[in-house]
């Protein structure tokens, strides 16, 4: 428990991203996965909408105008029975010219037998004075209607039978008129009967056609004939303007409800039009079709955009996880190093520690009586100077340590560099060098300006390079080469040899503090280390390129002037 | 045959060597030294030596070759390794090999003593049941078979003693 509690203390330390971090890479991965998924969805579910709308529109045209058609033929078949019916009173044979009142009413009644649309009919002669009637308004007999429409449109014309428009006439009532004109030897004579228009009306929905449609009439001068009391009145102005050249169409019309789809036919055989238009009420958002597909377009875009979100939380946990595991990762590979770093500091301090301890238990055991030996003041002093000396080489390992982690001062003056190299090569390397079979190839850009550098410092970073150099051509034969170079604001120290070279393995941990590669006892794995703190506490970079068998070269690029 | 304890002590730091043999010297060891690896293992095949104390890290040969060798050639000695490194883990590696223990160094003399007698104790007792087992087939042999089978048996006892 105690060890899961650590771990995640150092995950959590050790996490490289804040919240912040997370949640805007959640950010983009939403808008990756809305454009790579949902963008085409959306323009797919879009164009089908639009093809769907469009298709929808059209099929409720032809809906509307099938509901026009078949209305219109109900109604003329309606209007053509009745014309009908009307006629074969008239020419019935038992038709007198001078009918009697009773016969009138049996002519009413078959009449009504036929239709219950007939209200009353009426017997004229050719000046218009009614002859006989039956009825329900008897106050009509008698009258003359001679300037009515229909009587004058019947004596003027050819034709010998009119269906009137819807008018409220003598009885202020609506009605509509059928009538018949006959001459009978030289007299005219006309029959009329006048019709209900409701009774009509009843008639064509009794037909159960117009389904989510309502039907009204109007004639050509675009006056409702028929119409529900939702839409206006008969004999009021219709807002719908049909077309009168066409015996059938579609339109659409403004009303307070929104705007309305509606289909008209004009009647055979009557100057009407009847007009199916969409009930104000099926137009309701969530009853059309095309809004029930836009509903399910949006149900579906809705999951879409669920299943992103759910993914890209995913994602970030995911991504959260393997970042903690990284992080766990290069906290362990520290924790590695510093376990490396310790166990070198260990190895280099406990030897001499070990020295010190035998040497004063030593002394110890010569100064106890039970052993019975004397304190030689030779020996003595010189295994004090062995304690002392052990004792320092200790020392030598922490303070070098200690330059490698931290800053020292450094003693900045103007140096021309190539002095400062050959004074590494001629006078603190040179009798070595001379002895070995190792040449010291030197090439100097002449034209360096002086840099500003602490002299004993920088000696001690190439001498430590040099060193390397000549530890890795070892006994053989090889050169050594430093070249000085300007680049850009820096002076460039390249020192190549021809030595041993290093694998990728050991190039990556050379300047690891305690990492050597020589024999034990030759090296501490400080140099190098070492050097690069003071390379990095001058303001520069230090390079490194070795190929295995080859050989290694270092590059010191220092700034001319460090900033402070 | 001395009733010293017969010590190699194998170390490339000469300062330390010399003291510690000292020391033990002091306290009735019979102590050799040796700076580095391909010495010691010269020295154990001249004289037979009851125990060894090896330093882990050496130029040349290290102590885990050293021990390698010295328990390959020698049956009965016990080896005890000294590390100045922090890290157990190549000095538990060693214990693997045949190591009797080991000791980070610096280390405190009475504890050095200590291990040194156990490892002589142990060294004692494997040879002295070897010695028995030996001894209870000579005496079965005794009691039927040839003399040659004694004598080769013999011969074997004081070949160990080498």
């Amino acid at each position: 428990m105690n060890k899961e509690k650590q771990r995640a203390v150092i995950s959590a330390d050790a996490l490289p991203f804040n919240t912040e971090h997370y949640r805007e890479w959640r950010r983009r991965q939403i808008m990756r996965m809305a454009v790579t998924y949902l963008a085409p969805l959306v323009i797919l579910v879009v164009y089908f909408q639009y093809r769907y709308i469009g298709l929808e529109k059209d099929s409720h045209r032809v809906h509307l105008g099938t509901i026009a058609e078949h209305q219109a033929n109900t109604l003329d078949l309606f209007m053509s029975e009745r014309r009908v019916n009307l006629v074969n009173v008239v020419d019935h044979p038992r038709f007198s010219v001078q009918p009697l009142s009773e016969e009138m009413s049996d002519y009413l009644s078959d009449l009504r037998r036929a239709s219950e649309a007939f209200v009353d009919i009426g017997f004229f002669d050719s000046a218009g004075v009614q002859l006989a009637y039956a009825g329900p308004h008897p106050s009509l007999e008698s009258r003359n209607y001679r300037n009515e429409d229909w009587f004058t449109t019947l004596t003027s014309a050819d034709d010998n039978c009119v269906i009137t428009d819807v008018y409220l006439g003598f009885r202020q009532q609506l009605h509509f008129t059928i009538a018949v004109s006959r001459t009978v030897g030289d007299r005219f004579l006309i029959l009329r009967a006048t019709l209900d228009p409701w009774r009509m009306y009843e008639y064509i929905e009794s037909q159960q056609m117009a389904g989510d449609a309502t039907t009204y009439i109007v004639n050509r001068a675009g006056v409702y004939q028929l119409v529900e009391e939702e839409l206006g009145r008969p004999l009021e102005e219709c807002p719908v303007e049909v077309s009168s050249e066409e015996t059938y169409g579609f339109g659409e019309v403004e009303s307070d409800r929104g705007s309305l789809k509606y289909g008209f036919r004009w009647l055979r055989n009557t100057e009407w039009a009847l007009i199916a238009q969409s009930a104000p009420g099926a137009e309701s958002f969530f009853s059309t079709p095309q809004s029930r597909s836009v509903l399910v377009s949006a149900a579906l875009l809705l999951v879409a955009v669920l299943v992103i979100f759910n993914r890209a939380g995913k994602l970030v946990a995911q991504q959260k996880e393997a970042d903690q595991t990284r992080a766990q990762l290069e906290h362990a590979a520290k924790l590695a190093s510093v376990g490396e770093l310790a166990s070198g500091i260990a190895h280099e301090i406990n030897n001499p520690l070990a020295v010190i301890t035998e040497e004063a238990g030593l002394l110890m055991d010569y100064t106890d009586p039970q052993f019975g030996h004397t304190l030689d003041e030779e020996d003595l002093r010189q295994r004090l100077g062995t304690i002392q000396k052990s004792a320092f080489r200790c020392r030598d390992i922490t303070r070098k340590l200690l330059r490698f982690v931290r800053k020292t001062d450094f003693d900045l003056q103007e140096h021309d560099v190539h002095d400062i190299i050959d004074g590494v090569i001629d006078d603190l390397l040179g009798p070595e060098i001379l002895v070995s079979s190792i040449g010291v190839e030197r090439s100097y850009d002449g034209s360096l300006p002086k840099l500003r550098t602490d002299a004993n410092q920088l000696q001690q970073v190439v001498l430590n390079i040099v060193n390397n150099a000549s530890d890795a051509i070892g006994d053989g034969k090889g050169e050594i080469r430093i070249t000085t170079s300007r680049r850009d604001n820096n002076v460039l120290i390249s020192i190549s040899d021809t030595g041993c070279g290093m694998t990728s393995d050991q190039l990556e941990k050379v300047f690891l503090p305690f990492f050597t590669t020589k024999e034990v006892g030759k090296g501490t794995g400080l140099g190098l280390s070492v050097s690069y703190g003071i390379v990095r506490g001058l303001g520069g970079e230090i390079e490194v390129e070795s190929a295995k068998d080859i050989g290694t070269t270092f590059r010191l690029v220092l700034p001319f002037r460090q900033k402070r | 045959m001395s009733d010293r304890i017969k010590l190699l002590i194998v170390d490339d730091e000469e300062e330390f060597l010399e003291s510690i043999a000292k020391r033990l010297e002091m306290r009735d060891f019979n102590v050799r030294t040796a700076t580095r690896g391909a010495q010691a293992v010269e020295i154990a095949r001249e004289e037979k030596f009851d125990l060894a104390l090896l330093d882990l890290k050496m130029p040349g040969m290290d102590g885990k070759q050293v021990l390698e060798i010295l328990k390959k050639e020698h049956k009965y000695i016990e080896v005890i390794i000294l590390t100045g490194h922090g890290s157990v883990d190549s000095a538990i590696d060693c214990t693997k090999l045949g190591a009797f223990g080991y000791l980070p160094k610096p280390y405190e003399l009475e504890k050095l003593l200590d291990t040194l007698r156990q490892a002589f104790q142990v060294r004692m007792e494997k040879k002295f049941r070897v010695d028995q087992e030996r001894m209870d087939r000579i005496a079965k042999l005794a009691t039927g078979s040839s003399a040659l089978g004694i004598l080769r048996e013999l011969k074997e006892i004081d070949d160990d003693e080498k």
